[in-house]
């Protein structure tokens, strides 16, 4: 689904990411840690296309990101770290402008809008401005976009951050469903519990460099995944 | 820790003189020298050489009639003016409205100074344009009257004396507007429809302040005596450009004593104000069939949605929906007067009236630049066209087709009524409607151009990519000169070819270079917006 192949990125002297490869399959949560700084947001970055990176290769089912930047895009969705979402628009004009980019017939996204909407209990306020959401409800808004188009790759970046326990819950059940029937999620987070309760493989990076990479039976073994964390950030 | 505030506004206004966001680093000493040379010369050439002339113009006959105070009394006048109305709106969201309020009132640092750092930074902006009217309007007297000491000593008083007064108006229009705004529906249209009322205003004052200055020149000594029984303040004000210590210092401490008020007043406020979410009524969402659009459609239709929800994006940089075709009803009613009167002025250059009309078309399409601060103003949610499965060719066509609609629309209706209008041959009516249609298509262009070259992308106040970025002077300011060279080239020497031949050229001329920008904004421009960080 994913393949990111020896992907390395400078911001002047500094490799944010060096020579790092993975490779996420269909039907697999990868979840993706390191500390600050450590290089994984650039690498979500990359991986959709928003950032251009200095060496290496992404490819999303077979097709490259710089190549083909919109085949790929069609095939994927985004959730930035911090949801900054058009402030102008309503939440439900904003669903529908993403429905459009993703040529989603009326009726289609007005299903899954319903769907969406009510299991995140955000119906109610879909005509309210973005302007005045709080952070957790840009949040949601965020990641019902993202499921609109039944994407096959969804690529999340701190996702949890600002959502209600309720919330955090179901966006939980939602990425496995989502894995379960066929996709792929490919998430950062700092929240090694919830990490390794849902995913089914996981990367460690530290300062731009892959450390770790593995189900996570391999990669934690008969520790918790924060001990393993710890003990590679010492090292 | 003022200081410190302050500072962080001035690096925001400027931002775009030392950063170079394209290529994401600082620019060069020569760089940002160069970028402020500019800077200041369009604040001292253009602004400050306009009010010379006027200063000029006024100040020899009321110094030699012992008018001296009258002359300092309308140049205030018109120093305050420029200051202070224009910027009312800008005002309500310099203060209140900056998005890092948040961040601020959350850190140790007393709300008074936060608010004293952004009354320094309306003080600042405010003080800048009074200054391009008043500093002339002194230079000028003390040439032609010669410079005292206590002139002189006057003189700065009298200008830290009106930048105040122009930070009193501002402020307490500001603050009315706060205070309104908070309880508007609609308010970005409420905003616009008041705006304009201010700005009407002010066009008709700054219209009929020719005739009134000459007016009152004429009749210096009568109105001088009125003002005088009538309204001693105001000669008490004309006079401390005079050198008058007493009329100094009362105004001086009259200045004072106001700031000291709106400061009380505004402490009180400013903290609700800058912390209300609007009293918003909560709106109940309903489904409602939905139509679907094109990939190009939902693109654009962002771009309007953006535009139609910030009153400052429509005021600064869309006046010319209404402007133009007002230009075409004035055409239709004195179209025929005014190309008698410039076939008149200008016998000797035949054809001129249908290519100044032509060329006054263009000057009014300049009013409206929303492509240029286009780019900018995605700031933060820029990740999201880059992320979506749509060409940033497609993304920078949008912002294109915004302005090309907006003002092409009202073009042809005005473009008709010169048409109609002006007399003239066939051959040179057909380019009279074309060549403005033509030009607002290059104007799209060219700002959108401008707008992916020099984009700044991390505001916290939007009035800095649409009111002071590089990309806007250069829009703005370039249109005029384009239209300073349409006319003055066929004042020149086009005149010989005749209105539709020099029409023709100059249509064919912006047609091409509209193409090549358009060939630059789909392959260079295209990259350079989607690798912007």
């Amino acid at each position: 689904m994913l393949k990111i192949e020896h992907l390395t990125k400078t911001y002047g002297d500094k490799k944010a990411v060096d020579d790092l490869s993975l490779h996420i399959r269909p039907g697999e949560i990868f979840g993706f840690i390191g500390h600050n700084g450590a290089g994984k947001s650039t690498t979500l970055k990359s991986a959709v296309g928003i950032l251009r990176f200095d060496a290496g290769r992404i490819t999303i089912n077979g097709d490259s990101i710089t190549e083909a930047p919109v085949k790929c895009k069609r095939e994927l969705a985004y959730i930035p770290d911090n949801p900054d979402l058009y402030d102008f628009m309503s939440g439900i004009k904003y669903l529908n402008f993403i429905a459009d980019v993703f040529a989603i017939a009326p009726a289609d996204r007005q299903a899954r809008i319903r769907k969406y909407a009510d299991l995140l209990e955000l119906t109610g306020d879909l005509a309210q401005p973005v302007s005045a959401y709080s952070h957790g409800m840009k949040q949601k808004l965020a990641v019902i976009a993202a499921w609109l188009h039944a994407p096959r790759l969804i690529v999340m970046d701190e996702p949890f951050v600002g959502l209600d326990p309720k919330a955090s819950h179901l966006l939980k059940q939602m990425m496995r469903e989502h894995c379960d029937a066929g996709g792929a999620i490919f998430f950062s987070t700092h929240v090694l519990e919830v990490a390794e309760k849902l995913c089914d493989k996981v990367a460690i990076i530290k300062q731009g460099r892959l450390v770790k990479v593995g189900t996570m039976d391999e990669v934690k073994g008969d520790d918790s995944l924060e001990e393993v964390f710890l003990e590679l950030e010492a090292e | 820790m003022l200081k410190v505030l302050v500072k962080k506004q001035l690096s925001e206004v400027f931002k775009g003189y030392f950063y170079d966001a394209k290529k994401n680093r600082m620019r060069s000493k020569g760089a940002i020298a160069c970028w402020f040379v500019f800077f200041a010369l369009i604040m001292v050439g253009m602004l400050g050489g306009i009010f010379t002339a006027l200063s000029l113009s006024m100040c020899g006959g009321l110094t030699q009639a012992g008018m001296g105070w009258l002359y300092f009394l309308l140049m205030g006048g018109v120093s305050i003016f420029l200051g202070a109305f224009g910027s009312v709106f800008n005002t309500y969201s310099g203060l209140y409205l900056a998005k890092d309020n948040d961040l601020l009132l959350s850190l140790p640092i007393p709300v008074r100074t936060i608010m004293a750092a952004r009354l320094i930074n309306v003080y600042l902006l405010g003080a800048m344009y009074a200054a391009t009217v008043l500093i002339p309007a002194l230079i000028v007297y003390w040439v032609v009257a010669g410079a005292t000491v206590a002139r002189v000593v006057c003189g700065v008083v009298l200008l830290a004396t009106v930048t105040f007064i122009v930070l009193l108006l501002s402020c307490a229009l500001g603050w009315v507007v706060a205070k309104i705004s908070l309880r508007l529906k609609n308010k970005s249209f409420v905003t616009v429809l008041v705006s304009l009322l201010f700005i009407g205003g002010y066009y008709f004052f700054y219209f009929k302040a020719n005739d009134l200055i000459r007016d009152i020149i004429a009749n210096a000594q009568t109105y001088g005596a009125r003002i005088r029984g009538a309204a001693y303040g105001l000669y008490l004000f004309g006079r401390i450009g005079e050198g008058d210590r007493a009329a100094a210092a009362i105004y001086a401490a009259a200045v004072a004593a106001l700031c000291a008020g709106v400061w009380a007043v505004m402490s009180r406020s400013f903290l609700s104000i800058a912390t209300a979410t609007g009293g918003v009524s909560r709106v109940r969402y309903v489904e409602k069939p939905v139509r679907q659009k094109t990939v190009f459609g939902a693109l654009l239709g962002k771009e309007l949605a953006r535009f139609a929800s910030s009153p400052n994006y429509m005021l600064n940089c869309g006046l010319g929906v209404l402007l133009i075709p007002a230009c075409g009803v004035l055409l239709l009613i004195k179209g025929a007067e005014i190309c008698q009167a410039l076939d008149k002025a200008l016998a000797g250059r035949p054809g001129s009236a249908a290519v100044l009309v032509c060329t006054a078309l263009c000057l009014a399409s300049s009013m409206n630049d929303m492509a240029a601060p286009a780019v900018s103003l995605e700031g933060r949610s820029l990740w999201i066209p880059q992320s979506l499965p749509v060409t940033p060719r497609l993304a920078l066509r949008a912002k294109l087709a915004l302005q090309l609609l907006l003002t092409g629309l009202p073009m042809a209706f005005a473009a008709v009524c010169a048409a109609i209008a002006v007399p003239a041959a066939p051959a040179a009516k057909a380019l009279l409607c074309a060549t403005p249609l033509i030009y607002a298509a290059f104007s799209a262009a060219f700002n959108t151009t401008i707008g992916v070259r020099m984009p700044l992308l991390r505001w916290t106040s939007e009035l800095a990519p649409i009111k002071q970025s590089g990309a806007v002077s250069i829009a703005m300011f370039g249109s005029w000169g384009f239209c300073v060279v349409l006319a003055g080239l066929y004042l020149l020497i086009g005149y010989r070819l005749g209105p539709a031949l020099y029409l023709a050229l100059a249509a064919a001329l912006f047609a091409a270079t509209a193409l090549l920008l358009l060939r630059w904004l789909d392959t260079k421009g295209s990259r350079v917006f989607a690798e912007l960080t």
